[in-house]
């Protein structure tokens, strides 16, 4: 068995972690994360998404990983400057002002659907992740308001 | 208007007769209208001529949604749907709804704050909404199909994360229990608004939408929502907070909440029962809430306070209860009702109205045996209704005081029904007369409510029903909090209203009372307008983080100036606690001035439900004559500056409100009080 050492360059991040057992669809979180990042009460804002089966009564959920080889940060053209790695939680999160708009990130999320995601702005295409509300008291805004105890923050040193 | 913030800025409008499809700007009716109910009401004094009846092209159906749909507002998912209603005993006419779930964010987030349908389509169709755009679509293919197949097979067409809002079967035969159902358990019901939809036959609306709610101020925005979920988290049904739980954790895993944006949960989750039943797409998976749980539990009735009072409810008339076929058979019931597409509150009527008949010697009725303890009747039962099958389905299909009036029965039994929907041919609902006990003074403030709406307001204002809830003689044997504390209780009310007598019992204070009731359905309309829960705003009173924290409290209150706050952080606009009154009272009075215009509503109408009252209360007994009952809609009209006699409001009053134009039209049909 090869070493499990990893050769991954850039430090471990925090993440969050939603339970679908206890999830029951309210969309709070989205909520909270748009108008939050956004000043806009939008699901497609978010950077959480709740896409339940409203007849099945199940409620998955699609977040950032956060991942600890992160492909998307990996495959920024302009790494640390747009795709950048938070020093405080670890977050990976885009830095809008300095990206350049290649998508590569969102090709490079190794999930499906990818969890970078896109919109157009002033037929812009704006790329928007999960960046763990970062510089925000008391963490992420959708742990905060999550009714049910379905989305827990785990931070980088508690992180496996 | 893409710059308005709570609001979108535009409303659909579809003339479903001829396929246009228009719209126009939001502003033309908001602020002082607000959104949801109070919107469709301006729209309706404007189009709705009198003589118009429920399924006449020229009747609209109007899907509203408010400034607070779609946002982090706690409790804020629900949508309000308007139109004549076939309902409506003795006679049609305008009234509302309102229900929960995704359908009326998803409308905000596609382009639209409400969609107004106009006149009667040849064929079936669906509506199309997406981003913007709406178009009719054929749905020949969706004909028959109950409400969670419609609902599947939209969202296997459009994508899944489309919400649907449909008839069923029921529906589309015109049937006057039919609901407009969305998701699980959410439903216009009693309004009576699913015929309407089958008239005009239209088969759903499917919406799906990536826009968003623009917020004037987010962050004071975010930290007022939070406040407030805050305040509610306890739950309309744990008001106050009975036990230590946990914070955030105010409702379990088997709680389902039925509204989008909404902390609580106040349904309960029934998931993968083994469905048997044959129609539609069986589904397993239902959620229960109120009446829902008629047959999966069973409704025991209340205790009466002494023999006499027993003896007056079992010999003259029956109150409701109805039996537990356990979790199993009640959800498949349930799950059958709802995908036919019938309101909930159609068995559970008629389950002891058909004892009635039974005890009477009625043991068949057109052909048919009548065995409500046997879940297989139901089963046959309501698919005849829903299919208009045989004559006993088409006598029923009507609602049941409509269905009376054309069979031959004792009048014992015909009374019976009367009893059980003593106004408006809408279900008694919070009168302590027939299901639920409200003792004094809480039937009198729902009393207020009853005769001046236009339909049974408890199902949409709960406002009184969530201190019943907790109110000593109510919750006894029934699960309330029985800490419950009367001066606290009057302590509250005293530091929102500055007097606690709208809660003192008996017949004193009655000015107090009236006052309470006006400010109470003032609220409504706003509640119903924004758009939130009636099970939480207006937030009177507030819930605890522990037991300990509830008994130590020296009251109650919540934060009446809830709404306010929230709106304007949400809008940016120089809104108060005042203007929100003044809206919720133009609202009421424009209302009022559509049902004087286009039905003659007076007085007498008003009073038409003054005999039920004169039963007496079934926990405490206490009931009320003519006189009383004068006194009590005199004050009323006072606190409302109502003319006495006729229940119509003054020319002043009307321009107070900026409602001059109302009172000239009023004024040129001889209907305004000078």
């Amino acid at each position: 068995m090869p070493s499990t050492t990893t050769s991954v360059d850039v430090p471990k991040s925090g993440k969050i972690i939603h339970n679908p057992e206890l999830c029951r669809g309210c969309k709070i979180c989205e909520l909270a994360c748009s108008v939050y990042h956004e000043g806009i009460c939008s699901a497609h804002l978010a950077r959480i998404h709740v896409v339940p089966d409203d007849l099945a009564l199940e409620f998955p959920a699609q977040i950032c990983h956060q991942c600890q080889y992160p492909s998307c940060y990996y495959a920024c053209p302009k790494k640390d400057k747009s795709m950048c790695i938070d020093s405080e939680t670890g977050a990976r999160y885009i830095n809008k002002d300095e990206c350049l708009r290649c998508g590569k990130c969102e090709r490079a999320c190794p999930f499906t659907p990818s969890l970078i995601w896109q919109r157009e702005e002033d037929s812009k295409k704006i790329y928007y992740k999960c960046d763990l509300c970062r510089g925000r008291d008391g963490g992420p805004i959708c742990v905060e308001f999550c009714p049910r105890n379905a989305l827990t923050f785990v931070s980088r040193e508690k992180s496996k | 208007m893409s710059q308005m913030f709570g609001w979108i800025g535009k409303i659909l409008r579809v003339d479903i007769g001829t396929g246009k499809i228009t719209t126009e700007e939001t502003s033309k009716y908001v602020p002082e209208y607000i959104g949801g109910k109070g919107v469709a009401t301006r729209i309706a004094w404007n189009e709705l001529k009198p003589g118009t009846g429920p399924y006449e092209p020229d009747n609209m159906l109007m899907f509203m949604t408010g400034p607070f749909t779609g946002t982090l507002v706690p409790t804020s998912g629900r949508g309000s749907v308007c139109g004549i209603s076939p309902r409506i005993y003795p006679s049609p006419w305008f009234t509302y709804g309102t229900m929960g779930g995704d359908w009326a964010a998803e409308l905000k987030y596609a382009g639209f704050d409400a969609v107004i349908i106009k006149g009667n389509s040849p064929k079936l169709v669906y509506l199309w909404i997406h981003d913007g755009k709406a178009e009719l679509r054929d749905a020949d293919e969706l004909a028959g199909l109950d409400t969670f197949v419609t609902q599947h097979h939209l969202k296997e067409k459009h994508g899944h994360q489309t919400q649907v809002v449909c008839i069923g079967p029921a529906g589309e035969n015109r049937v006057l229990w039919s609901t407009i159902q969305h998701r699980l358990s959410n439903s216009i019901g009693d309004a009576g608004l699913g015929a309407v939809m089958g008239v005009k036959k239209l088969k759903a609306i499917a919406i799906r939408g990536t826009g968003g709610v623009r917020i004037a101020k987010p962050d004071e925005f975010i930290k007022i929502c939070r406040k407030m979920a805050e305040m509610i988290k306890g739950g309309p049904t744990n008001y106050p907070h009975p036990t230590d739980l946990p914070y955030r954790s105010p409702v379990g895993p088997e709680n389902q909440q039925c509204s989008h944006g909404c902390p609580l949960g106040c349904g309960s989750l029934h998931k993968n029962i083994p469905a048997g039943i044959t129609v539609g797409s069986g589904t397993r998976n239902m959620m229960a809430h109120c009446e829902d749980y008629a047959f999966i539990y069973g409704e025991a009735a209340t205790k009466y306070p002494t023999e006499d009072i027993k003896d007056i409810y079992h010999g003259d008339m029956y109150t409701r209860e109805t039996k537990a076929f356990g979790e199993r058979i009640g959800t498949e019931l349930q799950a059958l009702c709802e995908g036919l597409g019938l309101t909930s509150s159609f068995p559970i009527n008629y389950y002891p109205w058909f004892w009635v008949c039974i005890e009477n010697g009625i043991t068949e009725i057109q052909g048919v045996k009548l065995k409500p303890d046997e879940p297989k009747f139901w089963f046959e039962f309501m698919k005849k209704v829903a299919y208009r099958e045989d004559s006993f389905g088409e006598i029923f299909a009507q609602d049941m005081m409509r269905a009376v009036d054309q069979l031959e029965l004792p009048s014992v039994v015909k009374k019976a029904a009367k009893f059980q929907f003593p106004m408006y041919g809408q279900p008694s609902h919070r009168q302590g007369r027939s299901y639920e006990s409200q003792p004094s003074p809480l039937w009198i403030n729902t009393m207020l409510h009853w005769i001046i709406d236009s339909r049974d307001p408890m199902a949409c204002h709960h406002q009184s029903s969530f201190v019943a809830g907790w109110f000593p003689p109510h919750n006894e044997g029934k699960g309330g909090t029985p800490d419950s504390n009367m001066v606290k209780l009057k302590e509250t009310y005293k530091k929102a209203f500055g007097t606690s007598g709208g809660m003192e019992p008996g017949f004193e204070n009655i000015d107090d009372k009236t006052k309470l009731a006006v400010w109470q359905d003032n609220r409504a309309q706003i509640k119903d307008s924004l758009l939130l829960c009636d099970w939480v705003f207006p937030a009177i009173l507030h819930t605890f983080p522990s037991r300990k924290d509830y008994l130590e409290a020296k009251e109650y209150y919540g934060d009446i100036d809830a709404e306010a706050k929230m709106l304007v952080h949400l809008t940016g606009l120089d809104i108060n606690t005042d203007y929100i009154d003044k809206a919720g009272e133009r609202i009421r009075n424009l209302d009022r001035a559509i049902h004087i215009r286009n039905y003659d509503r007076s007085r007498e109408i008003d009073s038409s439900g003054e005999w039920y009252y004169e039963y007496p209360e079934k926990s405490d007994g206490t009931k009320l004559d003519m006189n009383i009952f004068n006194a009590i809609l005199d004050s009323y009209y006072k606190h409302r500056s109502w003319d006495k006699t006729t229940g119509r409001p003054t020319r002043t009053k009307l321009e107070e409100l900026g409602l001059k134009e109302v009172a000239d039209e009023l004024e040129k049909i001889e209907k305004l009080k000078r």
